[in-house]
Order: structure tokens, then sequence, then C-alpha cells
């Protein structure tokens, strides 16, 4: 196992940047970003060093200090990497939002974690300042593309940049340092902060090594977006602790343009999501002949299960195999997965990583045996163990029985060991990899002047694995309509974000509630899928 | 009202910025949040308020904001 902790020094920021320039590895190329009109930009390790260094000095300056919390809000971007990297050398947390997140998901997560600080762009500065006047404790906001600061709060990057020194060096962080804030959905009420610790950089960089093999001559690609955990472990921290090359794309998927990149950039290691895996599935065969990608010496994915007709697909077509990887917000790195070296069984999980000891456990705590479906948990004291929910300790506490963290998923063991994924104990929505808490969308959609009430549900897809799809009981005024339908799609997408847009809207007289009045959505989810509801014997008259 | 102005203001309900100034060049990759999920979205809208439908065959071809002002435009001087 790499050993890259030096002196002590768990910071983050430290051992991805400085750490590796003072290993002699300062002008190697730390990532080559393509914006999305494929203009290349080369960032050494010395380059991201200063960077960072540079904007933990403008943090400093702001009066920021250990503990403190600044969220970035931004597309993909180089300056993304350098203020979650500073953020971490200066102690502070770095929160990171995805991008098309609306008003309400951004009040939520900058209500909750009562940030201090955020750093956006002009064009998604509008959906702070529509929420700012509920958030008392956020006292700036740093702006990457203004030349100069517009207010004595709303400052210029550029600007704060110019004049900001690089001699920062961080101060030796011990591993229980608070670190990465990741939001994350559940089936009841807000997002939940899921607050990491520096240590979690010690199962980043051995996952980095160990599963997807990466090693400091490779070329990297993750495709995720730093909004979500598998953008930081290992968009972020996992290849850049190894010293990796790695190349950030700031455009959105094209199937020609990715094997395009893939093959210019002669990428060795390519890391994706199933959604867009299914969608490369979905090309015409002919756009892929005559690529060379002999480069490319594993391709991996994270987000939600794989099927295994893309497993096939990508032998055939691609004569690659795909290895699929399964790890979750809270566990901070991979804990169970198919790797190189390991025979795959396709729709599989996998198998557990040495250290790491999985359990299927019954819900009245018994541990199960093979091919028994039940909670899929790990035992804790992993190192990229999640330390707590930010401000919400009995919630994580819950988390936990017999020293066993539980996960939420449903899974089975087979004879060989290998995990297979069954689905979720709660209700929440995996759509395209990302979890959605049915619970915002009613909410979002209760707004809606001629909404009565809301019940939403995640049903089977194709392309996404799941979709959200929302039953609707309008107030008897109102009738149903196409200019209805975009009223809800727009509303839904701009207070909580895109990828929680319903694909599918169905009217419906009244949502099946119990007698406590709790929306019954395993009885809509039963109905949309056909099947028998089960016991509904709670349900109210 | 012009076509692309009204196109331009379906622009800015969907992707929630009054400052979105459309042009024919323009590709999802010049307009913040313009993902897969946002396009249905935006193709509901223009289908919505201008009364016009897309088959999956065109929805395919549109490669910029002009490819999607054409097939508006023929859609609605041949209804």
């Amino acid at each position: 196992m790499i050993n890259i902790i030096v002196n002590d020094q768990y910071n983050i920021g430290h051992i991805c940047t400085r750490q590796q320039c003072t290993s002699g590895l300062g002008d190697k190329v730390a990532f080559r970003w393509i914006s999305a009109h494929q203009e290349r930009s080369d960032y050494t390790f010395h380059n991201l060093d200063s960077e960072s260094s540079k904007f933990a000095a403008v943090l400093q300056s702001l009066g920021f200090d250990a503990g403190d919390i600044l969220f970035t809000f931004l597309p993909k971007t180089p300056e993304q990497f350098f203020c979650f990297l500073g953020t971490l050398k200066l102690q502070a947390i770095c929160g990171t939002l995805f991008s098309n997140f609306g008003d309400e998901a951004i009040l939520d997560r900058l209500g909750d974690a009562k940030a201090n600080g955020v750093v956006t762009k002009k064009s998604l500065l509008k959906k702070i300042l529509r929420v700012r006047h509920q958030l008392p404790a956020l006292k700036f906001i740093i702006v990457t593309d203004i030349e100069a600061h517009q207010s004595a709060d709303i400052l210029s990057y550029p600007a704060l940049m110019r004049v900001a020194s690089d001699d920062f060096i961080a101060p030796l962080t011990p591993p229980e340092t608070p670190s990465v804030l990741h939001y994350t959905s559940g089936s009841t009420g807000k997002p939940k902060g899921v607050l990491h610790a520096h240590r979690s950089i010690l199962h980043q960089s051995r996952t980095a090594s160990e599963v997807l093999n990466l090693t400091d001559s490779d070329t990297f690609w993750c495709t995720a977006d730093q909004g979500w955990v598998t953008g930081t472990s290992y968009g972020v921290i996992g290849p850049w602790s190894l010293g990796v090359t790695q190349i950030h794309y700031g455009g959105g998927y094209d199937a020609k343009l990715w094997f395009d990149l893939l093959q210019k950039e002669a990428v060795t290691i390519w890391y994706s999501a199933p959604t867009a895996l299914r969608m490369l599935m979905r090309e015409d065969a002919g756009l892929y002949q005559g690529y060379d990608l002999g480069a490319l010496r594993h391709i991996f994915s994270v987000g939600e299960p794989l099927n295994p007709e893309v497993v096939t697909w990508a032998r055939k077509t691609l004569d690659k195999d795909i290895y699929d990887t399964w790890f979750q917000t809270e566990t901070g790195g991979i804990m169970i997965t198919n790797r190189p070296g390991l025979e795959i069984r396709p729709g599989s999980m996998g198998t557990p990583l040495e250290g790491i000891e999985a359990a299927i456990i019954a819900d009245d705590g018994d541990l199960l045996g093979e091919d028994k479906q039940g909670n899929l948990c790990l035992k804790t004291g992993w190192p990229s163990m999640f330390a707590t929910y930010l401000g919400n300790d009995v919630v994580y506490q819950q988390k936990f029985k017999n020293g066993y963290y539980y996960t939420g998923d449903t899974a089975v063991r087979d004879g060989d060991g290998y995990y297979w994924f069954k689905g979720r104990s709660d209700d929440v929505i995996n759509t395209a990899g990302h979890l959605i808490s049915p619970f915002e969308v009613e909410s979002a959609l209760l707004e809606i002047e001629e909404v009565a009430e809301s019940g939403v549900i995640g049903a089977p897809d194709e392309l996404l694995y799941e979709k959200v799809v929302a039953f609707v009981h309008l107030h008897e005024q109102y009738k149903w309509s196409k200019e209805l339908e975009v009223k809800m799609r727009l509303h839904v997408s701009n207070k909580a974000s895109s990828i929680a847009t319903p694909q599918e809207i169905i009217i419906v007289d009244t949502i099946p509630k119990n007698k406590s009045g709790k929306i019954m959505r395993r009885v809509l989810k039963a109905r949309y899928l056909g099947e028998d509801a089960g016991d509904i014997s709670t349900l109210e008259d | 009202m012009e076509l692309l102005q009204r196109l331009n203001e379906i622009f800015r309900e969907v992707f929630d910025d009054e400052d979105i100034d459309i042009t024919p060049e323009m590709t999802a990759n010049d307009v913040d949040g313009w993902d897969s999920l946002s396009h249905v979205n935006l193709i509901v809208a223009i289908e919505s308020k201008f009364k016009i439908t897309f088959s999956q065959k065109e929805l395919l071809t549109f490669k910029n904001v002009g490819d999607l002002l054409n097939s508006i435009r023929g859609k609605i001087t041949t209804c």
C-alpha cells in the first residue's frame, strides 16, 4: 500500500498539491482543462499548489478560519479545484453544490450549514441573491468571472487572487479535522450534510490505486461533477494524492466528442456513470468504428447499478470490460466493487475490498446468510467513514446499530461472496446516479397554486435507472393542460434542480395516505407498476 | 413578436436566467444548466407555447438554437 501520510500531515489540500511538488512532480501536468468549446489549458502540480495556496490566503484575509464553511456553486471549471483545495488547506470545510440546483435547494444547503461564504459565477449569482436575505451567516460571495468587486461582500475572484500571496502553507492537520461537506437526500425532511474528515484521503488514495489501478503514469478521466461525492473523492482527492494527471472537460454529454477525447488525450483509465454508458450504448455502433482506444486500460462505473447489457455491449463494441463500483456519499470511497483481477459477474456490485466488512442484516438485526435479501450494512471503522451529519447527530447515530452502518440499500450476497443490489429500504429515488428526495419534489409541487396534493415515487427507467414520477391531485377548479405540465416541470426544476423534474405526471383524484396523514408512496408505486400494494390496512378511508 | 424573441423568453423561463440572449449559433455548451433533463423541459415548453410537436427523430437533428428555430418556423408556417 502506498503511504501518503508524511510527518502526520493529513491535510487533503496539502497532500494533493504541495506534497506532489516536494516529491518532484511540480512540473507534471495535474490536469488538462478542456473547455466546453474545447480550448485546452494545462495546469501543473506547481500551478495547482500555487493557485490553491493563493485562495487559502484570500480566505484568511477575509477572516475565514478553521471550521468555517465555504461552498462552491460552480460548473466544472479550474477555479472549482483551486477553491476546493485552498479551502481545505486552511482547514476550513468545503461544501460543493451541483450547479443545476435551484433556489430552494441552495437555500436548504447553505442555510443548514450556516455557510460563511460561497464561490460562484456571474450567471449563477442571481440564484443566490434571491435567497440571500434568508442566509444571515453568509458573509461573502466570491464571483469567478467579474473583474472588479461588486460591493463589500460580492467580491471578484480575479481581483482577490491578483494580490494574494502563494506562500500559504497548510497547518499540520490531524486526521479527524473536518474537511468536505456533501448534502444527500433522504426520503423525509430536508437534505442532510454529510461531513467528512481529512483522514478520508487514506481510503480515497488506496482505492484510486487498488481499484481504479491508477499510477503516476496514467491519464485519468472522471466524468463526475464536483457537486457530488464521486467528483471530489475521485475527480480530485484520490488521483491527485497519487500524482496522477487528469483531464477535466467542461462540456456535457456528446458521444462523438467523448470518444474524440478518449482517443486524443490517450486516456488510460476512465470513470463514468451507468446512465452515460447506456446513452453511449444507444448510439449507432458505427460511431465507435475507427477509434483507437489502445491507451485505455480500464473503464469503471459508479452511481447506480450497471445493467449486464452494458457490460456485454462494451465487450462487443469497445473490446473492454466495465467494472462497476459501489459507494455512497457517507462512505466517502469505494467499498464493494468489481475490479481488474476479479471475475466480473455482470449485474453484480462485486465483492467488498479487503478490510471492508459488509453484511446483509435482517430488520430484526439478525445476520443473514447467502442468497437472503436484507439491509446492506458495513462494519464501522473504514478510514473514509463520514464524521457526522452536520448539526444532526441524532440522525447520524440512527444509521448505526451493533457496530454496523446501515446503508439504506438492500442487497443479496451469493455463495461466492458477490453482492447484488436489490433496491432501497426507503423511498429515495436514484435517477441517473443522483439521489432525489421525493419529499423535496412533493414540497415544490405543493407550492403551485393548482396543486392540492402530490405524491412522488421513483419508477424503473431504461436510461436513468429510475425516473421521477409525480402523482398530482389538482384543486377542483383547475383542469390538466399542457401549460400546467410545463409550469410544474419548470417550477420543480428551478426550485430544486433539473434532475428532480418529474419525467411523468399523473393526475389522480386522491393521494393515498395512512391514518396519520403520511403519503403511502409504496401504494402509489405498486399502482404504477400494476403490482399488489400489500398490506393497506393503515390506508385512510 | 419575432420568433427569436419568443424563443428567447422561453429560454429565460426554462433556465431561470433573465440575462440569456440566444443566437442561432448557440449550443447547450453556451447555457449554464442546459443538460439532457432540462432539454426535455425546453422542448415541452416550446411545444406548449407554440402549440406544435416534435418527433423523436427531429429532436436528434437539433445541433444548435438555429436548428431549433428553423424547425419551429417550418411548423408554425405550415399550421
